[in-house]
């Protein structure tokens, strides 16, 4: 129901769906919006918590720029990004 | 994110936890609004951040709730630096009063140095410059510039040949040149009267010495006027010649008067400006005041300040602005004519000896050429022309015999 309004109404889906909206730059820098909680952190490997599932990012270097209730920066060397279904 | 120079200008923390359960930590923290940063894991059960200082109460809460322990690692920002700052600030103070006092001490006067003068005179000159306001212990803002200082002396003092005035670091140097005071005079040899200038006799005073010479005679520069050897051919006396010989000479001068002229004329209205002259750069502190004056003249004044011995390329400007007005005086040719002589009768006043008298002008040529008056102006001039002459003394021996 939810999907095909967002469909006919043309309406952003991560606002209404409530998906998580990654932005990457390069290798160094992943942006995720509307997280729900960090999991687990250590400087190889990050795990975040979304609506549906998890993110699993690893890499090298692992830094968290900045952390905010919906938004996460992270810093590294980003060398994968998995999701993880429920 | 927000920019990260704001972080570093406001107080924060790097915070260091220790235990399990860390990322529930960070999450109950996220929770709470609270802002944090560079989020690193330093050791397997460690990881370090930061956060702001308002933000610790929200720290201490959730530690309530987590097994952690939390450890404050560094202080940074703004207000941390005011902490240590306003710790340090005696020293910072001692810092800026000290170097203070080194340039206002490099800026004065520690010593007078008057050279070449005799006792009295030195101290004469020492109190003039007490009233020009040059004492050990005076400020060399205050007073005048070296070149000032040298003509004001120079005009106070007529015994004075020459003075000089030099300001090597604190220390004042003057160099005098005292005038030599003519010396009584002493008897004179035996000695002619020549002529300084060609000239025609006018009249002739002989005190002493036998005249060669009569009135309408035209001399020339050198020629015996009276001599100094007196009686008769065979046994001749040497005697010192004295008289007075007035010729008439003459001096052309040659003068130019424009017609039009103009000339600038202060009003007194004026404006001062004080400026902090840094290198090229030069920042007002005193007198804002629009200047609306339609002409005007400016006179500018820098006193660099001094550092030890070093000139600091920092300057007090003082800047004057006078308002001048400018009139125009157009002149007809008789009137320039009149102006003129003035000026050239002033010229040969000046250029003749004082004892000189103008007895006659003559125009000799007028001209307007350019919008100027050209004017050939011959004076006659009734001075005394006698210049004394010693009489070669090779001359005695043949006497003698």
């Amino acid at each position: 129901m939810r999907r095909w309004i967002t469909n006919q109404l043309d309406l952003p889906e991560d606002v209404m769906m409530d998906f998580p909206r990654i932005t990457m730059v390069g290798q160094i820098h992943i942006y995720i919006e509307n997280h729900k909680g960090l999991l687990s952190f250590s400087d190889k490997e990050i795990r975040i918590l979304l609506s549906q599932g998890q993110l699993l990012i690893k890499g090298k270097a692992f830094v968290i720029k900045t952390i905010l209730p919906e938004e996460i920066l992270l810093e590294g060397k980003i060398e994968q990004v998995l999701f993880i279904p429920e | 994110m927000k920019n990260l120079w704001f972080h570093k200008l406001s107080g924060h923390l790097t915070v260091k936890i220790e235990g399990k359960g860390m990322e529930r930590f960070i999450n109950q923290l996220t929770r709470d609004k609270v802002q944090i940063w560079n989020v690193k894991r330093v050791e397997p059960n460690a990881v370090t951040f930061q956060m702001f200082i308002k933000d610790v109460p929200f720290l201490r809460q959730a530690v309530h709730y987590h097994q952690v322990k939390v450890r404050f690692i560094k202080k940074a920002g703004f207000p941390f630096y005011l902490k240590r700052l306003k710790k340090n600030a005696g020293f910072l103070l001692g810092a800026v009063i000290a170097l203070f006092i080194v340039l206002l001490l490099s800026n004065m006067i520690w010593k007078i140095e008057i050279k070449g003068a005799s006792p009295e005179v030195e101290y004469k000159i020492t109190n003039q410059l007490k009233q020009l306001g040059v004492r050990k212990g005076g400020f060399q803002f205050f007073i005048d510039d070296p070149e000032t200082i040298q003509r004001k002396l120079s005009n106070m003092n007529e015994d004075i040949t020459w003075i000089g005035v030099e300001l090597k670091g604190t220390t004042y140097h003057f160099q005098v040149v005292e005038k030599e005071q003519p010396e009584p005079q002493e008897k004179k040899g035996p000695q002619h009267l020549v002529a300084k200038k060609e000239a025609v006799i006018v009249d002739y005073f002989v005190e002493k010495g036998q005249p060669v010479i009569s009135v309408h005679d035209f001399v020339k520069p050198g020629q015996l006027l009276v001599s100094g050897i007196i009686g008769k051919e065979d046994e001749p006396q040497y005697v010192s010649a004295k008289g007075e010989i007035f010729g008439k000479t003459w001096y052309d001068t040659e003068v130019e008067v424009q017609l039009h002229n103009q000339f600038e004329l202060m009003t007194g209205n004026e404006v001062r400006r004080t400026a902090i002259k840094i290198g090229h750069l030069s920042i007002p502190i005193w007198g804002f005041k629009k200047v609306q004056y339609q002409n005007k003249q400016q006179e500018q004044d820098e006193t660099a300040i001094k550092f030890l011995k070093w000139t600091l390329p920092i300057a007090i400007e003082k800047t004057t602005i006078r308002e001048v007005e400018i009139h125009e005086k157009a002149y007809n040719e008789e009137e320039a004519k009149q102006l003129a002589l003035s000026i050239a009768k002033k010229n040969v006043i000046e250029s003749i000896p004082k004892d000189a008298k103008i007895v006659e002008e003559k125009v000799l040529h007028e001209k307007v050429e350019n919008g100027k008056l050209k004017l050939l102006v011959t004076y006659d001039v009734i001075e005394n022309i006698a210049k004394e002459e010693p009489i070669i003394p090779q001359e005695e021996p043949i006497i003698q015999n």
